[in-house]
């Protein structure tokens, strides 16, 4: 093999590392601000995909304000499961558990739902950008994979901002430290707890828009997507934001490189095979985080 | 004219666990008042309700603040009104520094100008927050963790200060430091203060009036200079004859 396959590779293991990414950063935001687990993540990602479609590719609209569009629908889906179901169901003082097989059956109708809404058969995302191929540094790659990853890392990078430098993101994060604590101090934290899930829904949308155009729409796209970046969540430590992105992308390029070296075959196992190994060897993750072993 | 902060006939239930059994006390505008009492009588029970940090469920009665029924209130809405609660185990951000802590005090304040000044003014009284400030609280010895929550409800700007067991697992020296910036913030800057102690001795030398509450029940209630006479008290909680 030569340099330029090493470099096709990398690009497409990047692009989908940085959508894991996305979706365990969403698991982080989620564990965070509840201490839960939500397998709605994977599913949001095939309805932002769908979404995107139908405003960009149905509707006409520009990308750029399909992709808001699409956020916002998410955003607001996340707090409407959040203030709906989830805590609803807290307040019945029900186990974490029982909070945890509800997001599997709603991740189940949200699948269900987008088949009755946009049929059974995969749907092609048609291509974003007029050339089909960019050349850098003598590796052809699709613009759709290149904007995957930066559109990633400029998200990632957004959210540090917004979590470290403004108050509310600062809210957000002393909530989820200590919510008693934050109450008195006339933190809304039904609001901030909203806020993550709204967010953590939005992240799995915009992943399903960049990814859509390279895999194709149907109703299952997010499942795999969604287990996977389960995977980079704990790869990078449970919980941690810059951890999650770590852990997605490692996982990205580990699961690439060796569909490609080895067997595609082998794909989910190797990838799957990591994240025991993480479980087992270093359940804190790569950032130390001690969510799971706690 | 009525008291800052009131409760009527208040009781709290933990589903069928009766834990506060029918309380009345009041707090006037500049006093200090202390309420003690053993372990398991209701104080944290008492304190988290009025600020609306207990779920609503559990409370009969009425709680009263600044002429506004407050009892079922949220607690980030009991907060807007002045009332700052430094909790029972003093609850910084671990992983926030000290500044970005003390910021969150002043979360709801929309003046940003004075907040510095403020700031400034808690660096002035509590110097050991000054020299931290870019540290994370969760790195902070206990007593600058205490100093450090009773900095951030400052941040507020309360009418009133809530205070829950301000001297829990500090040494006697910084548990003077700590009473001594408690009674300055009463004096010098005109707050209410309210507070638990299980160290009945410096609650008692500290506050102007004192309730002892015993098993959810409120006992005795007097001006600290009888209750530090007081027979029984100095029996039951100052370890007299």
């Amino acid at each position: 093999m030569n340099m330029s396959v090493y470099g096709m590779l990398l690009v497409s293991s990047l692009a989908i590392g940085s959508i894991y990414g996305l979706i365990a950063l969403g698991y982080a935001l989620i564990y965070k601000s509840s201490g839960l687990l939500s397998f709605t993540q994977g599913d949001i990602l095939t309805l932002g995909a769908y979404l995107g479609l139908t405003f960009y590719s149905i509707l006409k609209i520009p990308f750029v304000i399909s992709l808001i569009l699409t956020m916002a629908c998410a955003f607001a889906l996340g707090i409407l499961l959040e203030k709906g179901v989830i805590r609803k169901l807290l307040n019945k003082n029900v186990g974490a558990i029982y909070v945890v097989l509800a997001t599997i059956a709603i991740s189940y109708i949200i699948q269900n739902g987008s088949q009755l809404v946009w049929g059974t058969i995969q749907l092609n995302f048609p291509s974003v950008f007029s050339v089909s191929n960019v050349n850098i540094f003598g590796v052809n790659v699709r613009p759709e994979a290149l904007m995957c990853f930066i559109v990633s890392i400029a998200l990632m990078i957004v959210l540090h901002f917004f979590m470290t430098k403004t108050r509310f993101g600062t809210s957000m994060r002393a909530a989820s430290m200590d919510s008693m604590a934050a109450e008195s101090l006339g933190i809304d934290v039904s609001l901030t707890t909203g806020v993550s899930w709204g967010l953590s829904a939005g992240l799995a949308a915009i992943a399903g828009m960049l990814i859509g155009p390279i895999y194709g729409v149907y109703s299952t796209l997010g499942s795999t997507i969604g287990r996977k970046g389960f995977s980079g969540a704990v790869i990078g430590g449970y919980g941690n934001m810059y951890g999650a992105m770590v852990g997605g992308l490692i996982l990205g390029i580990v699961e690439t490189f060796s569909a490609s070296l080895i067997s595609s075959t082998y794909r989910n196992l190797i990838a799957y095979a990591l994240l025991l190994i993480f479980m087992f060897i270093k359940p804190t993750g790569l950032f130390n985080e001690r969510a799971i072993q706690d | 004219m009525a008291p800052l902060l009131e409760l009527k006939d208040f009781h709290y239930y933990y589903g069928n666990i009766h834990s506060v059994k029918g309380i009345n006390l009041y707090v006037n505008e500049g006093e200090m008042v202390t309420l003690i009492g053993a372990n398991g009588a209701g104080k944290t029970t008492t304190m988290q309700t009025i600020s609306g940090l207990t779920s609503p469920k559990g409370i009969r009665g009425e709680i009263w603040f600044d002429g506004k029924k407050i009892s079922g209130m949220k607690g980030h809405k009991i907060s807007a009104m002045g009332l700052a609660h430094v909790l029972e185990g003093r609850h910084v951000f671990s992983k926030l520094t000290v500044e970005e802590n003390l910021n969150m005090g002043a979360f709801m304040r929309k003046d940003s100008k004075n907040i510095k000044s403020d700031m400034d003014g808690v660096y002035k009284r509590f110097p050991r927050l000054l020299e931290r400030k870019t540290q994370l609280a969760g790195t902070l010895s206990g007593g600058e963790q205490q100093m450090l929550a009773i900095g951030r409800a400052l941040m507020a700007r309360p009418k009133m200060i809530l205070l829950d067991e301000p001297s829990l697992g500090l040494s006697p020296l910084i548990t003077k430091e700590v009473f001594a910036a408690i009674r300055e913030i009463n004096r010098e800057d005109g707050i209410t203060i309210f507070f638990v102690e299980q160290n009945s001795k410096i609650a008692l030398k500290t506050a102007h009036r004192g309730y002892v509450m015993q098993t959810g029940e409120m006992v005795i209630e007097d001006t600290c200079e009888n209750l530090m006479s007081n027979a029984d008290v100095q029996k039951a909680y100052l370890g007299g004859e």
